[in-house]
């Protein structure tokens, strides 16, 4: 029996995490307990997909961030003794899941990309040195603490007639307010489709000359019905594309069927977030660049040659 | 004037990490490196300092060979070094590290108004040093800055979050996690490796600090990450072209 509790602000990363959660849970039994902020919204769904309980955490004052729920979140688990916490790999849980295991004094596993119970223990899998390698951790201490790669696990399928209990937690009676104030909150332009449920990616990488050649690779990705990405030094160097069209380890991770990497060399930290395609192939007039060694088809050539005839080839 | 303290990682370079036959690592010939994101660290405290005065303390854990970027990091602009040493200090526990960082700070940095971590380390990437540290000194933290700014004891720092860009302030002193972005780690000359050897450096051994505790994860292996794909090859002349086209329809990825 083990008890599982998730804490994570999105609707989207919370279906995720009951979707791994419901799997740990039905091997050994138990329940899971979604923490949420105090308007509970959205919270009728969680029973279906999953959720034995919803916790409410208390209101936070104006201008605090939602890292300020992390002295209740902690102390409530202090008291009662989760057996697993699970965050999602975003920004937020990448801050608040090590701040939470200081307090309860845990080990955390970042950015898990796999989990599975051996023996009554749990191993998780997680990538480290570039993408160049997978570390499997198991847990010398409780509770078991994660934080999960977003668009790893599938949300489960709705129960209906699923019920949760509803409890609320109270403000801590000598609460210190911390003093990170949120001054200014900006939208980011939300792009207007999404890399990662992409079918297709088209990779533009430094191999193009300048910003006005991104029309060729654009050409491309939208003959074969697919989106354009990039490699980190085109978003965050040459600022040619916004920051979410970057794909790899400081990136999304992408898993289309098709992956093209136009004028990209390859490199580990690119490469891990293409592992998920299901063929990637390359553009590149390195014979001996690394992508070749990781793709399943290439173009050896000079892709202002290649894309042309490509773009009349697909036309065909 | 600000002090401010910079964390950074002697850290594996994984461009020399080769897949071992059996599917583990070869580490055989692999070289050293400052953290990626260390870099960037360093040069934001150097940036703050250059335009407020002020000092900047660099800190590390590793094993006695990290002594090269304990120089590496100097060479970089900071002022001065506090080395955490102990040939047993090698892939420590996000929280022994802390533990370790925590307890020199306190007793062996004195008061200080920042400090700047990388938003993660460039070998197992864990990002957890930081807001571990935040919370074992009772700071506050904001984690993944892209601006960050000093002025009459409070911090202001802009952060990226999915979907959504938080302008914050926080009190000093206080903790702050940097993205790459937010600069560019400038490349050290002959002069700064020169001027780094002069710097001073304080080497605390594990007697001088108190215990850390044990792990708190466990690795259980280590596997080289399978990349590798049997690559076919076209040529870039217009028969050639469409034969890649055709390859990729029958792979069915095409419509
Ligand atoms: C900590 C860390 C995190 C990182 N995270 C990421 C990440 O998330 N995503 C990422 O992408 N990178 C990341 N990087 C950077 C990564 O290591 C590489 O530097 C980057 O992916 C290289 O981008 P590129 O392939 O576009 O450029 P390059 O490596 O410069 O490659 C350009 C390629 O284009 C080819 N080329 C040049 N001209 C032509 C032409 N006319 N026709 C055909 N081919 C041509 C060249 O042969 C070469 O292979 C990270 C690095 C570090 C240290």
């Amino acid at each position: 029996m083990a008890v599982l509790w998730i804490f994570s602000e999105t609707t989207a990363s919370t279906k995720e995490l009951l979707g791994l959660g419901r799997e740990l849970i039905s091997a050994v039994g138990g329940s899971i307990t979604v923490l949420m902020g105090p308007d509970g919204e959205g919270r009728e769904e969680w029973a279906a997909y999953g959720a034995d309980e919803i916790i409410l955490l208390p209101p936070l004052a104006d201008g605090l961030a939602m890292e300020a729920h992390i002295p209740v979140i902690a102390a409530a688990a202090a008291e009662e003794k989760p057996d697993i916490i699970l965050l999602p790999a975003t920004a937020r849980g990448r801050e608040m899941a090590p701040r939470l295991a200081q307090r309860l004094d845990t080990g955390l596993c970042s950015n898990c990309v796999a989990v599975r119970w051996s023996g009554g223990d749990i191993e998780m899998d997680r990538v480290v040195y570039g993408g160049a390698a997978i570390q499997t951790v198991k847990f010398l201490t409780r509770p078991v603490m994660a934080t999960v790669a977003p668009k790893t696990f599938s949300p489960p399928v709705p129960e209906e007639g699923r019920s949760a209990r509803l409890r609320e937690l109270p403000p801590l009676a000598a609460g210190t307010v911390p003093g990170v104030r949120i001054v200014e909150k900006r939208e980011k332009r939300r792009l207007a489709r999404d890399l990662t449920q992409a079918k297709v990616v088209v990779a533009a990488g430094r191999g193009l000359e300048k910003k006005e050649d991104l029309a060729l690779v654009e050409e491309v990705a939208s003959l074969v019905g697919g989106e354009v990405g990039c490699t980190r030094p085109l978003s965050e160097e040459l600022h040619w594309l916004p920051t979410e069209l970057c794909i790899g380890l400081s990136g999304v991770s992408v898993k289309p069927d098709l992956y093209i990497g136009v004028g990209v060399s390859g490199q580990v930290q690119h490469m891990t977030g293409v592992r998920g395609a299901k063929v990637i192939a390359a553009v590149n007039r390195d014979e001996n660049a690394p992508i070749f060694a990781q793709a399943d088809l290439g173009i050896v050539g000079d892709l202002y040659e290649a894309l042309p005839k490509l773009i009349t080839a697909l036309k065909k | 004037m600000p002090h401010i303290v910079v964390c950074f990682k002697w850290v594996i370079d994984e461009t020399y990490l080769r897949r071992a036959p059996g599917g583990g690592l070869d580490f055989s010939s692999v070289d050293y490196k400052l953290s990626d994101y260390d870099r960037n660290a360093i040069e934001e405290a150097v940036r703050i300092r250059t335009a407020l005065g002020g000092t900047v303390t660099g800190i590390t854990v590793g094993p006695p060979e990290a002594a090269k970027g304990v120089k590496d990091a100097l060479s970089r602009g900071m002022d001065a070094g506090v080395f955490i040493a102990d040939p047993a200090f090698v892939d420590l526990d996000p929280s022994q590290t802390v533990s370790l960082i925590a307890q020199a700070v306190r007793n062996h940095v004195g008061p200080f108004d920042l400090i700047i971590c990388g938003e993660g380390s460039g070998d197992l990437y864990a990002q957890q040093v930081g807001p571990r540290l935040a919370e074992a000194l009772g700071i506050d933290c904001v984690a993944f800055a892209t601006q960050i700014s000093l002025e009459g004891g409070t911090l202001t720092a802009q952060r990226r979050l999915e979907g959504v860009i938080e302008v914050v302030t926080a009190p000093l002193p206080a903790l702050v996690t940097v993205l790459p972005e937010i600069n560019t780690p400038r490349i050290p000359g002959v002069k700064d490796t020169l001027m780094a050897g002069k710097k001073p450096v304080r080497t605390l051994a594990k007697g001088d600090l108190g215990a850390t505790g044990g792990p708190r994860l466990q690795t259980l292996a280590v596997r080289a990450a399978a990349m590798e794909r049997a690559c076919e090859k076209f040529g870039v002349e217009e028969a050639e072209v469409i034969r890649f086209v055709d390859a990729l329809k029958k792979r069915g990825v095409l419509a």
